[in-house]
């Protein structure tokens, strides 16, 4: 069933939704769309820079672990009408256990007696069990910020998993995927790949392949393309709690239209697109991804009708040498607490508590590679570095947040522990301290390249059997 | 009056490691001539003080009428590290929007 769509131009087109956009999107405007929207591929990204590191510490404790588990209930809530109509699904949901996810989901299917679904899984991102041999045979994996070798952080290292393109997403939908598993493709590749098995673009045409990634980059953020986050004009935004997410047609030239789904809320315009082009850019003209690079700094956008902006004028240029990895590594704890004083002398006692704690934080010797004062409501936002902490002596309320960088869990636990006893031995009229806050595990991200000829993805295709 | 960056702009922000980056969208071509002239990576550096620990790079896209500012340095050491409420620069972009300007 593969429609070809050609408009009034006659020019192929394919028509993409953004289902969602990370782990723990919300799942109505998804089923919104696949009910009340024209669309042939539903694109889903769950995967932010953080998340693997955290799938794969939920792998090492359990094998059948390590992917996003949103995904089911998302596909319990999509798949009947995406089948129906025939809809593919392409996810990223995969993270660092694609065939553990892959079961899942068709465990799903059979339940929902989706029998004959094809399920295809991409792998080949993964190479933390390569890490080794490919420093053996020279790799250095020189972090691309600070130019550190990786050698430093070897024995602290996650997960590093590469940022692959749409190659297997293409070749698992010329081999009748319905649905598509990957684990770290790029956002835009779960764009791409459809874009290029349906318009026909060669893995080289590198016009196109820029122009498609353009326009992925525009709708990859969902609902930030469609109203949500607008900062030109939120309060004229109409019915935020019920937004559409993009509903897109590229055509052949490389050219799109970004809709979103009928009857819903949120907006389509010049300036919704705008402000999600500039989101997590770097250099607009050198627009760094696993397929292409793309230049975005000549865009055109132009609204063409009710919530129909016209996206053109992108252009392309052939694909890096290297690949990107997202490596990640284990970089201590963080502690927290936050507690209240309000007025008479509300800051006065706010600076007190503060100094009751770092004095029994002393007498515990308490260790910490960095700490941070902020308070909510005056500069948590921006700290001390712009703005002074508050000194109205008639302020009615101030929260004090202390958080702190530790290399051990004990350490990061004494801030809540030593935090408690300011509720009844601290200066007068503390509150809001709360419940023990969860101690947070940090990752550092360590940036850096392999060269794309290391890597080799592989993709599977799975029938749904009774 | 005062002439602020929001008076001319509207934006939004996000990070990429410990780089935030900032873009602003000009609301008319008059305003973006003026956001041109005027928000320089000097003129920021001046308003974003120690937030920002490295290099500002501009870049234009001007059939959009948008600057994107790459700001080094800006997130206290990355979004995954970052003591700061704000560690993914989210709301960076608000700082920039109360520039004040010269009011020509």
């Amino acid at each position: 069933m593969n429609r070809v769509h050609q408009g009034e131009t006659g020019m192929k087109s394919v028509k993409l939704g953004t289902g969602l956009a990370f782990w723990g999107d919300a799942l109505r405007p998804a089923i919104d769309m696949v009910e009340r929207a024209d669309i042939q591929y539903l694109c889903c990204d769950h995967l932010a820079e953080l998340t693997m590191s955290i799938l794969n510490k939920q792998k090492a404790r359990k094998s059948d672990l390590g992917y996003t588990t949103d995904i089911i209930p998302f596909l319990r809530g999509v798949l009947p009408k995406c089948h129906e109509r025939g809809i593919k699904i392409i996810s990223n949901a995969g993270g660092s256990n694609p065939e553990a996810c892959t079961e899942q989901v068709m465990e799903l299917c059979r339940e929902l007696g989706l029998h004959g679904m094809k399920v295809a899984t991409v792998t080949g991102d993964d190479i933390l069990d390569r890490i080794d041999d490919l420093l053996a045979d020279g790799e250095e994996f020189i972090n691309t910020d600070t130019g550190q070798k990786m050698a430093e952080i070897r024995d602290k290292v996650t997960h590093a998993n590469v940022y692959i393109g749409c190659d297997g997403i293409v070749e698992a939908l010329e081999q009748g995927a319905d649905i598509v598993i990957c684990g770290r493709v790029t956002d835009a590749a779960l764009y791409l790949g459809p874009m290029r098995h349906e318009l026909g673009w060669a893995a080289d045409d590198w016009q196109s392949l820029g122009a498609g990634t353009g326009v992925a980059h525009c709708i990859e953020c969902g609902g930030q393309a469609t109203g949500g986050l607008y900062s030109g004009g939120w309060h004229d935004m109409p019915r935020l709690a019920s937004l559409g997410y993009p509903v897109t047609t590229v055509t052949e030239n490389g050219e799109a239209i970004l809709s979103k789904t009928p009857q819903s809320g949120g907006a389509v315009t010049v300036g919704t697109v705008s402000e999600q082009l500039v989101y997590e850019v770097l250099d607009p003209a050198n627009y760094l991804t696993a397929d292409v690079v793309a230049d975005v700094s000549q865009i055109k956008l132009d609204q063409v009708g009710p919530d129909q902006v016209h996206i053109h004028n992108v252009k392309g240029k052939p694909a890096p040498a290297t690949l990107k990895v997202n490596m990640g590594y284990r970089a201590g704890f963080v502690g927290e607490a936050q507690f209240t004083y309000t007025w008479p002398d509300a800051v006065k006692k706010a600076k007190a508590g503060l100094e009751f704690l770092n004095e029994r934080l002393e007498q515990v010797d308490f260790q910490a590679e960095d700490t941070r004062v902020e308070y909510v409501g005056h500069n948590s936002m921006w700290g001390p570095e712009v703005v002074d902490p508050p000194d109205d002596p008639d302020l009615q309320e101030i929260v004090v947040r202390f958080a702190a960088r530790c290399p051990t869990k004990e350490e990061a636990r004494k801030v809540f522990t030593e935090s408690v006893p300011l509720y009844n031995n601290g200066p007068a009229g503390a509150s809001g301290i709360g419940t023990r806050p969860p101690i947070k595990e940090l990752y550092g991200i360590w940036p850096c390249l392999i060269p794309r000829e290391l890597i080799t993805t592989k993709t599977t295709v799975r029938e749904v059997q009774p | 009056m005062t002439l602020r960056v929001w008076d001319l702009a509207h934006g939004r922000s996000g990070d990429k490691g410990d780089i935030c980056n900032i873009g602003l969208i000009a609301r008319d071509d008059a305003a973006y001539t003026t956001l041109c002239q005027q928000v320089t990576p000097a003129r920021m550096h001046q308003h974003f003080g120690d937030m920002i620990k490295g290099d500002i790079e501009r870049y234009e896209l001007p059939n959009i009428r948008a600057l994107n500012f790459v700001c080094k340095g800006a997130l206290d050491g990355g979004g995954t590290l970052s003591l700061r409420s704000d560690h993914l620069g989210k709301v960076m972009y608000t700082w920039l929007l109360r520039m004040e300007l010269d009011d020509e």
